[in-house]
Order: C-alpha cells, then structure tokens, then sequence
C-alpha cells in the first residue's frame, strides 16, 4: 500500500490509526489514569469530587501548572533542569503587586504587568547565563536561583501579604482574566489551552523545537551540525521563566493580591508533571501534550491526596453513643512527599521498566517463566582523559612558603575566614569575641560542619546530595516525635532516628547506583520526600521539653562537666570549656576521623579515583557502585546526627530545620576546595568553608553600631539571597579561576599552553 | 599448530539487543606474539576484546586460558589470569598522580589501613625506569600530561601487574608520531620480555611495524588471518574491503601461498 494512495479501503485503517499517533499510547495511559482516579476521589470524598466545582477546580489548578509544565518541557527535553520556577513565579507576583499596589507605586496594570514579564525573563537570563556560559551544573544553579528568588520575594515584600481589591475592581479586563467567564468556566483554562497549543506547535512542528530535541540528545552532535547549542539552551530557560511569569500574573490575577508563599513548592509539581508526561531526564524525549496532561494528573493527586477522606466516627460518651464527622486528611507537608515518591517513580519507568526491559521480567516472574537477562550497555567508546586543568597543583609542587599555600585548593577558605573574623572583630569589638557569641558561632559551625563533612565524601566522587537539609529535619522530628508522643527512652530514639535519617541516604544511593538516576534528581526526589515525612510527624503538635538527659548534647562542656560533678576551676580551661559544646567535640573528632579516612586510606583514594574518572576506577576493579553509595549513605548518616543535635540544642524541633541547609553545605565544600565536577575536595577545606559560611550568616545578622550612636542590622528575609550569592560566586570561581585558570589565560596567553606540548 | 596458544576463543557469538556483533569467532594468541587486529568500524574489534577481558559477557562459545576453559564476569577477573587491557582513552583519573594512577585501586597499605605513600612513589618509579618513559615526576597530576605521556602512565599501570598479556585499543589514535614511535618500542622491549600483546588498529603500518600476524574481522566474522611476514599492506587491505567469511584462510593455510 503506498503512502499516496486514494485507494478507499485504505483510507478507515488510516482513520483509525491516526488518533494514536497523533496523542501516543502514553498521553492515553495518563488519561485512562486520571479517570481511575477520578473515581476513586468521587468513592472517597463524594461531596467534593462529586460536584462539577471540584472539576473546574481541577482544571483551574492545572492551568497555572500546566503552563509552567509547557516551558519546563523545553528545558527537559534539552537534557536540563529548571528548579527556580517556583520563585520565578513569585518574584513575578511580587514584582507585579508591588508595582500595581496603591501603597506602593500605585502604576497602571499594563506597566506593572510590564514590569513583571521584565523580572521573570531577567531570571530566566540569569539561569541561562549561568548554565551555558558560566558551565555551572543546571541543578546548582537553579536551585541558588530557587532560594535567591525566595529570598528576594520575603525581602520585597517584607514577608507581609499584599492585597488590592479596590483597585483591581476598576480593571477587570485583566483580573477578569483568572474569573469563571460566560461560558461557565474558568478563563485561566483558556490561557492554559493558548500557551499549550502554542508549546506543541513550537516544540512540535518548528525549527525550534527540532534544535531543542537535538541539543538534548547530543549537544556535541549538534554542535557540529551548526546548531547554537548555548543559544538553544538558554532559550529554553527563557521559555520557561516565560511560562512561569504568565503563570504568575495568573497568579496574582485570580488572587488580587499575594502572599509571600506563592508558588512555593510548585517546580516540584512542574517537574514532576512533566517527567510524568513521558519526558526523560536523560534529555531529547517528551512532548508538550504529555506534559499538559502530567500537569493534569499530577494536580488531580495533590487535590486527591489534599481534600481527605470524610470519616464518621463512633465515640462512647457516658453511654450514649455519638456520630462525630471527621476529615481524615493528609497534612499539607505530606503530600509534598508523596509528590516527591511520584517523580522518583516517574524518573525511574523510562531506564528501568522500558530500556532496562524491567516490566518485561516482572512480567516472566510472574509467570513462572525465564526471565530474559538485563541487557549489556553498549558504552561510547571515548569519555575523554578528563583534562580539567589542576595546572595550579602543578605549579604549587615547585614552590615553598606563602606560594605553596596559595596553590592550594582550600587556601581561600582558610584566607576567607581570618578575614571574615577580624571584619567581626572591627565592626563590633564588644561583643565579637566575647564568650556567648564565640559559643554561639561554634554551635552554628557545628550544624553545617557536620553536613559539610558529608557532603565532601559525595562531592569528591563526583555526586551531590540536595536532600541534606531535608535529611537533617527527618531525624530530627523522628527524635523530636519519639521521645514526646511515644515516651521513648532519648538513646533509643536517637537510635532510631539516627536509622532513618540513614535510610534516606541509602533509598537515594540505591536510586543512583542501581536504577542509574542522576544523584541529583535521586536526591533532589529525597529532598521533598524526607521533608514531606518531617513535617507529616511534626503537624498540629508542639515538640519540646524532652528529657535532660537528652539536652547534655546541647549544652556547653562546662555545662556537662557540672552535670556530671567536675566542673573544672576558673581558668582558661573553664572559658574554653564555656565556649566549646559538646556536640562542637563530638563534630571535631567525627570530622577528624573523616578527613584521615578520606585523606590517608585507600577508601579515601577510591572516592577521588570515581569522581575523577568513573570507568577508570571501574576498571581497575573498584567497586565503584559501593563507594557511590556508602558516600550518599555517610552523608544521610552526617546530617541525621546534625538533626538530632539539633533538637537537642533548641530543645524543640521546628518543621523549618534545615532548611537551605544544602546550600550552606555545598558552598562550604566548594569553597573548601571541592569541585561540582567531582575528584576534589577535603574534610579539611570544608570545615574551612562551614567555617567561612559560618562567619558569613554571622556577620549579615550582626547589629552594626555607627559612631553617632545609631545601629543597623541587615533585615533576615537577605540572608538568603546573599548566601545564594556566595555558592553561585564560588561555583563561578572554581570553575573559571581553579580549574579555567581565566586570569592566567588573561595575563599570559602566550606561556599558558606551551608546557607540556608534545 | 606446535605450542598451546595462551589464550583461545571458540565459536564466539555476540549479540547487543538486535545487532549480531560477534558471528562465530574463532581467535587464538600465542605467547610472545604481537598480534594485530584489523577491520573496518564496527568490525567488532574492541566487542570481540571486551568479550576476551570479561567487560562483556559472551552469548555462546568457549574462551580457553592455558588451555582451560574460563568465565570471566569482569575486567578483575581477567587480570587475575594476567591479561590487562590498556583502553583507547587511558582510563585514568586526571584528578591523582601519577604515582595514585599507577597503582588505581590497589594501593599499598600500612597497617592494613593507611595508603603507603612512600612505597607507592618508590614502586610507580622503578616501573616507569623500567618502561624507560620520562615523567617528570610521580607527584605530578595525570591531568597535567600530554597525552603520549597519560599514555605511557596507562602502560605503566597495565605492565606493573608483570602481565602476560597485553591488549591495546587503538594505541596510537591520540598520539603524535614521535610518542607513536616511542610506544613501538615499549611494544618490542614487552616482547622481548615474553609479553603476548594485541594491538586492536586502524593504521597498518604501525601493525607491519612491530606485528608477528593480522587478523582481520568485518561486520563481526573473521576474514582472514596472516602472518606479516608472509603478507602485504595491500593484501591485509583488500581482505579488510572485500574479505568473506567464507574465503577467509588461516595464517597456516596462507603462509606457504604467499611463500
């Protein structure tokens, strides 16, 4: 049969096969999905799924979702990754509110509106700039951009809830846009539709999407075929700090007003919907209608998982039995974990279940049958001799003294601190070095030493871990819960929850070792999951007051000294018993026995062997799958126990522990000598580096006292845009002064090369 | 054939999902010889080695080690037996020295516990005097070397194992022609020193430079195999264009035809 044929009979087949190929067998999966779930939302909660309002509700929801979803799949399908979205949207939100506010600027809506669409696609040039100039990791990146964005929207708006009713009531040809129209729903549906349509076309049908399919499946390839790769890339981050922006006006249209929580959480549902919608991670796959529809199914759980399950319960009260109607309901942290298990899921059906040929010998299991074999992985034959230039090392083996310290990797992080300190000492001579703020520093240093220590292993051998913070809060509430809810002994439940805290670690090293995920997005999944699981425990009660016992951990060692009935005499030693914790020992003698083991062992020679070639490693017998996962493991491990110190210095546990905890971790190790890329880094330099982080928060929050009398202290909601900053400045630094040599190639061109010419 | 060859493939078959790699193979290598393995992309040249080092794991046939039949599930395995592979882009890990790339995942302990530094510089030292190569020096980081030199680290690495046999892919690709020249003659003084070595290549001058016998694959069967000697560049070329399977002769069958 030719393919121009008029032949009659030949037209029903092609009929009937047109719809499948115009939507896929997935998007159909995902529809049948959705139905089913549908009913089972309708089984369980009746009143609400029951009513068409639950409907456009859904559909309402999945709009600003959805249109996020139609530019993230740009930056999937590009092999990237966009997690500052979600601040993006806000940023736009509190650009636009601020702009239009009476109290504020009080402009037009078109200016304002204006203004907003200038933000969003100012960050999304930042993050593409970053990425594909700048070579940093998208993963880094965005999520820098992800806690600057939250950090300048608390700033902005001073943490404070910006309404303006009256005025929006004069121009309702824009917040009209986000109202149910006469057609009975909700226009924001229509706006969703033009974006989406617009996306498919685009990624679809023009030369555009084409370049974007083919820059993520092979950059080099495209490369060479004259493809602007750099500028494909960045367009896609345009594309979806664009989506974003529109989803923000959404936002702000359909809330007249905003609150400083807006679109927080959100990358991870765009993220999520588009991975669902049959994108992979792996770059060059996934389609706009997929998205959509991911977008779609994605809400429909949050909503499912959300709205609860109507109860009657049957309480005996004096004899006489009473009906009391309950909502069992999902806390709202726990479905941010449950979101998180569906990314993991959807990540892993593309490796596993369809080119590994996993569903295919579940499915021989099950019957009995001989399951076919996993497949061998045929490899690309050149990875390349990873030359990235350690030229400085070279350099420094020659020199002595002050040269040689220079040269090193961690030299920054020490210079950073005595510089950071005396900068203290000048500012506030009365109170820098005093007592109490020597041992507050040190209980700070502690927390992050801790995770910093952890996350060297990790980064040495060349993966990161973004769930440390999260980790941190999981022990932590399991501690918290353990002792106050179930009155277990504080070692038993340190035990416990120093196991699962662990456990996490060994879910995401699994993930990346066995299933072959990126450790950033098996960690990155961790990261909303083991929040998710924290704050489910911690919702609704009040955590605190545990036993003393439990509390020496976060006393000063004076303190445990005179619990214990041997409070040293007045001295030096009594101050620097009075300045040092125990938990700042028990962190100095755990870091001590890391850094030999990293330095000094041969386990320590493995981490760096993977991180710096991975094959080689694997081929000269190490088990690298092992290092790769007791490396993540130890991480988890690292930063459960600074969960549970913690807990036992605050004396309560607050769901928002650890939260941006990563950042300050991964500064700390990079600026410690660590690199992105893998192969470098040591415990010794990130202790430097937690040192210098430590100093920094310190010294951002100090109150500064002019000579005139009066004082200034930064406002906190800073804080994070400034540390966001410095790991951004020093992912820039390693990768263009450490390892680019940029200012020895700006200096000395012509001697730069010449070395070691053959 | 006289003496038993160290190492022999029978009836190697091969399979990457709908690709037939490997038809049918048949290979042997004695001890001492240099042997060159030719043929087009995707001939199965570094498939039919990865299958002999226990990278991939073969589908059918027997793969016989002085004469024994072995299955190797790893690369370790293999050079447990004595074979090391030196792989086309060095496999090393730019990131350590030298003196840490020579010794790659067994390096020596004190105490059982900490690396022995000293005694991993002294040892990488003496290898590379023994490979006659100038490195400026063990402290040196791998990344900061030109590629001759990351290679003769590579063989330092594979020939510190004091191996039997030694298989290069694509030695020279990466190479100048000075360090090209430089690595024939590591390749003659190995086999001075009884080293088998395989040399899996596109350019056959260096394989008519230090060769003992070419074997030549095409679309995964062999098409011929000859002693150099008895051979002619333009002949191995004509059996890498236009051999067959079934005209394939033995180095044995050919040799007294040339002669």
């Amino acid at each position: 049969m030719s393919a121009n044929t008029t032949n009659l009979s030949a037209a029903p087949r092609l009929n009937a096969r047109l719809p499948m190929q115009l939507v896929g067998g997935w998007e159909v999966g995902i529809l049948l999905f959705m139905a089913v779930l549908y009913a089972i939302g309708i089984y369980i909660n009746p009143d609400f799924f029951g009513s068409t309002d639950a409907l456009s509700a859904v559909l309402r929801d999945t709009a600003r979702f959805g249109v996020m979803a139609v530019g993230m799949s740009f930056v999937i399908v590009n092999k990237e990754l966009d997690l500052s979205v979600g601040s993006t949207l806000g940023l736009v939100a509190t650009a636009f509110s601020i702009f239009y506010d009476p109290h504020h600027f009080d402009w037009s809506v078109g200016w304002s509106a204006f203004a907003a669409v200038i933000t969003g696609l100012v960050v999304g040039l930042i993050n593409g700039v970053l990425v594909t100039r700048l070579n940093v990791p998208a993963f880094i990146a965005t999520l820098t951009m992800l806690f600057i964005g939250r950090g300048l929207v608390l700033g902005f708006t001073g943490g404070k809830t910006i309404a303006f009713d009256s005025k929006a009531a004069a121009d309702h040809w824009f917040f009209g846009l986000a109202e149910t129209n006469s057609l009975g729903f909700n226009s924001q549906i229509l706006i969703f539709l033009g974006v989406a349509v617009f996306g498919m076309l685009l990624l679809g049908k023009t030369r555009t999407g084409y370049q974007t399919y083919a820059v993520g499946g092979n950059a080099q390839a495209s490369q060479y075929a004259g493809i602007g790769t750099r500028f494909v890339r960045n367009r896609s981050y345009l594309f979806a700090a664009l989506t974003a922006t529109i989803a923000g006006l959404m936002n702000v249209a359909q809330d007249k007003g905003m609150t400083s929580q807006v679109g927080q959480g959100s990358e991870l549902i765009v993220i999520a919907a588009v991975i669902v919608g049959g994108a992979s991670i792996a770059g060059g796959r996934g389609r706009v209608l997929g998205a959509c529809l991911g977008a779609a199914l994605v809400v429909l759980i949050d909503k499912v998982l959300r709205e609860g399950i109507p109860m009657v319960h049957t309480i005996d009260v004096d004899g006489i039995e009473m009906e009391v109607r309950t909502m069992a309901q999902l806390p709202g942290g726990a479905v941010q974990a449950f979101l998180g298990i569906i990314l993991l899921s959807a990540v892993l059906i593309e490796p596993w279940a369809i080119r590994g040929g996993g569903a295919a010998r579940v499915w021989a299991r099950l019957r009995g049958g001989e399951a076919p074999p996993p497949p061998d992985r045929g490899e690309a034959a050149i990875v390349g001799a990873q030359t990235r230039g350690s030229a400085v090392d070279a350099r420094s083996m020659a020199t002595t003294g002050l040269k040689a310290f220079l040269g090193r990797r961690d030299a920054a992080a020490i210079i950073l601190t005595v510089v950071l300190w005396a900068a203290g000492m000048a500012l506030r001579p009365d109170f820098w070095g005093s007592l109490d703020n020597t041992f507050s520093l040190l209980l700070a240093f502690t927390e992050i030493g801790f995770v910093a220590t952890g996350l060297t292993f990790v980064i040495a051998n060349g993966d990161i871990d973004l769930s440390v913070g999260s980790v941190l809060a999981f022990s932590g509430a399991t501690a918290a819960f353990l002792m106050k809810e179930l009155d277990y002994s504080p070692q038993l439940a340190v035990a416990i929850a120093m196991l699962c805290g662990t456990a996490c670690g060994a879910v995401s090293g699994l993930l990346a070792v066995r299933y072959r995920l990126p450790a950033f997005v098996s960690t990155l999944g961790m990261y909303y999951i083991a929040r998710g699981f924290g704050s489910w425990l911690v919702a609704g009660r009040q955590l605190s007051e545990f036993s003393s016992d439990f509390n020496l951990i976060g006393r000063n060692v004076y303190d445990v000294l005179e619990g214990m009935g041997a409070a040293p005499g007045p001295g030096l030693f009594m101050l620097v018993a009075k300045a040092v914790s125990a938990q700042t020992l028990l962190m100095m003698l755990f870091a001590l026995i890391a850094g030999i083991v990293l330095a000094k062992t041969p386990i320590g020679q493995m981490i760096y062997a993977v991180g710096g070639n991975e094959r080689a490693a694997r081929y000269s017998g190490i088990n690298t799958n092992a290092v790769r996962f007791w490396s993540l493991v130890f991480s988890a491990f690292c930063a459960s126990t600074a969960g549970i110190i913690y807990v036992a210095y605050l004396r309560s546990f607050n769901p928002s522990a650890g939260l941006g905890r990563e950042l300050d971790g991964i500064s700390s190790v990079i600026i410690g000598g660590g690199s992105v890329f893998g192969g470098y880094g040591t415990v010794l330099g990130a202790l430097a580096g937690a040192a210098a982080i430590t100093l920094i928060r310190a010294l951002l929050s100090l109150q500064v006292i002019f000579p005139d009398g009066t004082s200034f202290v930064m406002p906190q909601h800073w804080m994070n845009v400034l540390i966001g900053l410095i790991l951004i400045g020093a992912v820039v630094g390693d990768i263009w002064i450490r390892q680019e040599r940029i200012f020895a190639r700006l200096f000395k061109r012509n001697s730069a090369s010449a070395g070691d010419a053959e | 054939m006289s003496a038993l060859p160290i190492i022999e493939m029978r009836k190697i078959d091969k399979h990457f999902g709908a690709v037939h790699a490997l038809r049918n193979i048949d290979f042997h290598l004695m001890p001492g010889e240099i042997l060159g393995l030719v043929g087009d992309n995707s001939a199965g040249k570094s498939t039919l080695m990865k299958v002999l080092t226990g990278a991939y794991q073969r589908d059918s046939g027997d793969v016989l080690v002085d004469g024994k039949i072995t299955h190797f599930r790893s690369p370790q395995d293999s050079r447990d037996l004595g074979m090391e592979m030196i792989y086309q882009d060095f496999a090393l890990c730019g990131n350590m020295d030298v003196g840490q790339n020579i010794f790659l995942g067994r390096w020596p302990r004190h105490f059982g516990l900490f690396v022995n530094r000293p005694k991993m510089y002294a040892e990488a030292n003496a290898v590379l005097k023994r490979l006659k190569v100038d490195v400026n020096s063990v402290f040196q980081k791998v990344e900061s070397l030109s590629g001759g030199r990351q290679q003769s680290v590579a063989i330092a690495r594979a020939i510190s194992f004091n191996p039997r046999v030694v298989i290069f892919d694509e030695p020279t690709a990466n190479l100048s022609v000075m360090a090209t020249e430089r690595l024939l003659e590591t390749m003659t003084e190995l086999k001075r020193q009884g080293v088998a070595q395989v040399i899996i290549s596109h350019r056959l001058t260096d394989i008519f430079a230090v060769g003992d016998r070419v074997m030549v694959l095409k679309r995964g069967q062999v098409v011929g195999d000859r002693y150099v000697r008895h051979t002619t560049e333009r002949e191995v070329l004509e059996l890498i264009v236009s051999g067959t399977a079934e005209t394939a002769l033995t180095a044995e069958q050919a040799a007294p035809k040339a002669a």
